[in-house]
């Protein structure tokens, strides 16, 4: 399995399935303060919660290259998510090019409940290119 | 309903949401997102990197983006929204940042937004574009 540091494109990492549990949501809430999501009805999660689940599993299956700097990031929501909900991540390269010494890499994501597709997303990272180069 | 049918005129600005960042806050967006770089939590490693000390999660200060379009548009972000944006500078502990919005465009099926964080002093932290179903 590739490390972010060493992933090529076309690569992709295994899929990694989480719960949305009481105590993760509460952590997530505790740190974005979320106001708007309480006043929807239905006990529904802040979406881009689920964008930060779908980011622990990258960093979970893949490593965060040190020195690693969040350039950029689409999202796309797709349905609404509620606390005690499964989620599956999926995540590969889609694109990854050098300039300078630095590698800017493409990750494509995709989050599913079940069959449904509840997010889609891509972020762009940039890392030092000799991150994966050992000692 | 007026607020939505307002919502659907060019040039309208959205209602903004003003948040501090502090170091708990960080510490436990870190905790829910697994991204334990030292850059986010080791103030003597974060001195040392380009950025000279702590900054925030590029992510957590977007959320504040995405609690703005929840409040405005309701569930339709939830269930259709897309949000495309750069990461321009880092928000530190102890920065105040504004998330703001304002209607660029209307479609006959999606509302477009042009969105972004600053700083307290001006500085535009995030930009980029949001597009929700009408």
């Amino acid at each position: 399995m590739p490390t972010l540091a060493t992933a090529q494109k076309g690569d992709s990492f295994p899929p990694a399935t989480f719960e949305l549990t009481h105590d993760w949501v509460q952590e997530y809430v505790a740190a974005a303060e979320d106001g708007a999501i309480g006043r929807l009805t239905g006990g529904l999660v802040p979406p881009m919660a689920v964008a930060a689940l779908a980011i622990r599993a990258l960093l979970e299956q893949s490593g965060l290259p040190p020195g690693t700097l969040h350039a950029g990031q689409e999202l796309a929501f797709a349905a609404p998510v509620s606390e005690g909900d499964s989620l599956t991540v999926t995540a590969s390269v889609a694109s990854r090019g050098e300039r300078a010494g630095w590698v800017l890499m493409g990750v494509e994501l995709a989050v599913d409940r079940a069959s449904e597709r509840v997010m889609t997303g891509r972020a762009t990272i940039s890392f030092p290119a000799d991150a994966g180069v050992p000692a | 309903m007026t607020q939505q049918r307002t919502l659907t005129e060019v040039g309208t600005a959205l209602p903004p949401v003003t948040k501090t960042i502090t170091q708990p806050k960080i510490d436990s967006y870190a905790r829910a997102s697994g991204d334990l770089n030292p850059l986010h939590l080791d103030p003597h490693f974060a001195a040392t990197t380009q950025f000279g000390g702590i900054i925030a999660h590029g992510m957590l200060v977007l959320a504040y983006v995405s609690e703005m379009l929840t409040a405005a548009f309701g569930e339709a972000w939830l269930t259709g929204g897309r949000l495309k944006v750069r990461f321009r500078a880092p928000a530190r502990p102890g920065d105040t940042v504004t998330a703001s919005g304002k209607v660029t465009s209307v479609t006959g099926r999606a509302v477009v937004c042009a969105v972004e964080c600053s700083s307290a002093a001006g500085e535009v932290l995030i930009s980029g574009e949001a597009e929700v179903p009408v």
